[in-house]
């Protein structure tokens, strides 16, 4: 079995191995054809379109096509300022006559986080100027409004979602190599709920295809197609899919997101991926196990435990499940991250209270949430004179009051 | 500590103010009273449940000793609060090595849940009570003396603290009653002991929330308010997870932790005590039990609370 994703594995490999999109891609070919008599009346080319359909795929298959380097940087990237104007100065100087052609690719320029890197859109504006090299920005959505600078001073070109008239020639060609047998209304099917996103039907369509089987329609079923909107819910969607520890693994590799934020997405949406209790049991032990190790590596420093961390999360979640919920169960945020300045707050105005109870009835700070909230809650409800009174008492009416309003906001 | 004020919580409202206005534990009263009378004392060691009287018994014993000035040389420090050695090193240390300058003959440090200090913590205590023994006298109370380390069990006097008989709850819960002008009921009384399992705190505060409501208090109030502290308690959570319910448990795991505030440890200890009421087969109870130790061992060792307690919350909804 191999372990190379096939998304890589069936990377095309010219602009003429690429499913759909033709005229688009034809398009964008003329263009960058169109360099050799000179630097076209626009520099840069917005290629946009929903994620997977092939954006940087074709990209990198049209410069490989010429033999030409391809300069890639991700726009989103934290450092971009700094690597924009490395990337300035590559697309500015020209080489000699006889050295290689470049294609300058700025991915996911709506990604761009303004906040943090206000110059980047400036300094891109700067490089469609001054470049000497065709220059391919992507994005996901172009009406972005932080990226109108951008669309305006370039050509736009559209990549469409991949239809099954597209798709089903590619995934016979690639079932074929692979010794994949599949029947056809399992492949309309997996394109249709995959939503022609190419790099999701690979991925599902790999991990279906461990079985040594046709794959039917029945397989199919036991992906509930999703909502694909960032890289988080594909590597989600890997996790709680595969069969296997091998393919759970190469899930991280799909994002770079933050292994610990990972874990809390993972952590909030087991329950509701996982349907058997039985099931879900086991892969909440395996996370508390990946937690501990995180706690362990936080405490020595030893990050080569690292690696047991990850795969509990990763290959102990998707080992532990075996049955689909049913119908589609869509990924949750996790708790733990978007309420942490909710609570935050709400964890002061209780420890406040806590000591202010805990100074006048002997008790500890930890002890007298348990102790005493539960009566002042009861009193401050049926009889609020009475809570007053107390709180008065007590040298801490401002502290109690906000106790009992944070409490009676119901969580979000 | 005494405020101008009236006390509004009745569980200080009503606190012994002497060893003699202490309901119980007449065993352990008569030898402080042996301590009044022959003016001094050793380091003691209080052990016992929770609402028992540790706490009480260490103040009426400083007033019986030092009269009312005695909150000059009382010191109380609830160890799990600031539970590190530091303490022990910086507030307990400079607490302790002062000589008095009442004419009282020695201070005293009473150290609240001192099972809850780490080890490291007791070791440095031990020596602090040994060097300055001339001057502070320590009461270390706790619920468990066996968390607490030999050297300094063997250096205290040591006092067993049992939960109150009903008698004595209703003995006192009467006394609160007829100062507040209460009516109860009897089955209105009975309930509140049923409630306090000899935990005479949890016996007054239940009886301050249903007089909260009205000054007649009937079983009905009592449920009333058992009810509502349920709603901020454990057993709920349980009730899900039992049922299979593993999603519902864990938002009541993530109130308990949030919006109660109540510590993984807290909460661990609570589901202990909850096994023994749920409906489950015996040997059951003995599985459950041996995963709440393995999760409170994890919390030890560093854990984190939402995540290690979900974990055996999907171990009880798998068995449901």
């Amino acid at each position: 079995m191999t372990v190379e994703p096939w998304t890589i594995k069936y990377k095309a490999k010219t602009s003429k191995d690429l499913a759909g999109n033709k005229p688009a891609i034809e398009k964008l070919r003329e263009w960058i054809e169109s360099w050799s008599k000179g630097r076209p009346s626009k520099a840069a080319v917005l290629l946009y379109g929903p994620a997977g359909v092939g954006k940087t795929s074709v990209t990198e298959a049209l410069a490989r096509e010429r033999g030409w380097d391809l300069v890639e940087i991700n726009a989103s990237d934290k450092r971009s300022g700094e690597i924009l104007s490395k990337i300035a100065g590559l697309a500015s100087t020209q080489s000699t006559l006889f050295s290689k052609g470049r294609l300058i690719l700025l991915d996911e320029v709506d990604g761009i986080n303004l906040r943090a890197d206000q110059a980047a859109v400036t300094t891109i504006l700067q490089i469609i100027k001054e470049t000497k090299y065709p220059l391919i920005l992507t994005a996901n959505d172009p009406w972005d409004p932080k990226i109108r600078p951008l669309r305006e001073a370039c050509l736009q070109i559209e990549l469409k979602r991949i239809g099954v008239r597209d798709g089903l020639p590619l995934l016979r060609s690639i079932l074929g190599q692979e010794g994949v047998k599949a029947n056809e209304d399992a492949l309309k099917l997996i394109i249709d709920r995959d939503r022609g996103d190419i790099r999701s039907i690979l991925n599902d369509m790999q991990l279906l295809s461990n079985k040594n089987a046709a794959l039917t329609v029945d397989d199919i079923d036991l992906l509930s197609g999703r909502d694909r909107t960032e890289s988080i819910f594909e590597v989600l969607r890997v996790i709680f899919n595969s069969r296997t520890t091998a393919s759970a693994r190469r899930a991280l590799s799909i994002s770079d997101i933050d292994q610990e934020m990972l874990f809390q997405w993972i952590f909030e949406n087991a329950p509701y991926q996982i349907p058997k209790p039985k099931e879900l049991q086991e892969a909440m032990y395996a996370l508390a196990e990946s937690d501990l190790y995180f706690g362990r590596i936080r405490k020595t420093q030893s990050w080569h435990l690292l690696s047991y961390a990850l795969d509990l999360m990763t290959a102990g979640v998707a080992v532990a499940k075996q049955t689909p919920p049913s119908g589609w169960v869509p990924m949750r945020f996790p708790q733990k991250i978007s309420s942490m300045s909710r609570t935050r707050a709400i964890r002061d105005v209780r420890k406040k209270a806590a000591a202010s109870i805990g100074l006048k009835s002997h008790v500890s700070t930890r002890r007298s949430p348990q102790l005493y909230f539960p009566l002042l809650r009861f009193i401050h409800e049926h009889n609020p004179k009475e809570f007053e009174r107390i709180a008065t008492s007590l040298d801490a009416k401002e502290e109690l009051d906000d106790l009992v309003s944070s409490e009676l906001k119901p969580p979000i | 500590m005494l405020t101008l004020l009236e006390a509004a919580l009745w569980t200080e409202k009503y606190r012994p103010k002497t060893l003699d206005e202490i309901v119980d534990q007449e065993e352990i009263v008569s030898r402080l009273k042996e301590f009044v009378r022959r003016g001094t004392m050793p380091h003691c060691l209080f052990a016992g449940p929770p609402g028992t009287g540790k706490t009480t018994a260490a103040l009426c014993l400083a007033r019986d000793l030092f009269g009312e000035r005695f909150q000059d040389v009382f010191m109380e420090l609830n160890a799990s609060d600031e539970r590190g050695i530091d303490v022990v090193r910086t507030t307990v240390k400079e607490f302790a090595r002062m000589a008095s300058l009442s004419q009282v003959p020695f201070k005293i440090l009473v150290l609240d849940e001192a099972d809850n200090m780490t080890g490291d913590a007791q070791a440095a205590l031990r020596r602090t009570m040994e060097k300055y023994t001339e001057t502070c006298r320590f009461i270390l109370c706790c619920n468990y003396s066996g968390r607490i380390i030999e050297p300094i069990q063997s250096r205290c006097a040591l006092f067993r603290f049992t939960p109150l008989p009903e008698s004595k709850i209703v003995e006192h819960l009467g006394h609160v009653t007829s100062k507040e002008g209460l009516k109860v009921t009897e089955a209105g009384l009975k309930s509140v002991v049923e409630v306090a399992e000899g935990d005479l705190r949890k016996g007054i505060n239940t009886l301050q929330a249903a007089a909260s409501m009205s000054k007649g208090i009937t079983e009905e109030a009592v449920y009333q308010v058992v009810g509502r502290a349920k709603a901020t308690d454990v057993h709920e959570m349980l009730t899900h997870a039992m049922k299979g319910d593993f999603i519902k448990a864990r938002e009541e795991l993530r109130q308990l932790l949030v919006k109660y505030g109540l510590s993984g440890s807290e909460i661990v200890r609570q589901i202990h005590s909850e096994i023994f009421r749920l409906p489950v087969p015996e040997k059951k109870r003995i599985s459950l039990i041996e995963a709440v130790g393995e999760i409170d061992y994890r919390l030890v060792q560093g854990g984190d609370e939402e995540i290690q307690l979900s974990a055996l919350l999907a171990k009880l909804a798998s068995n449901a």
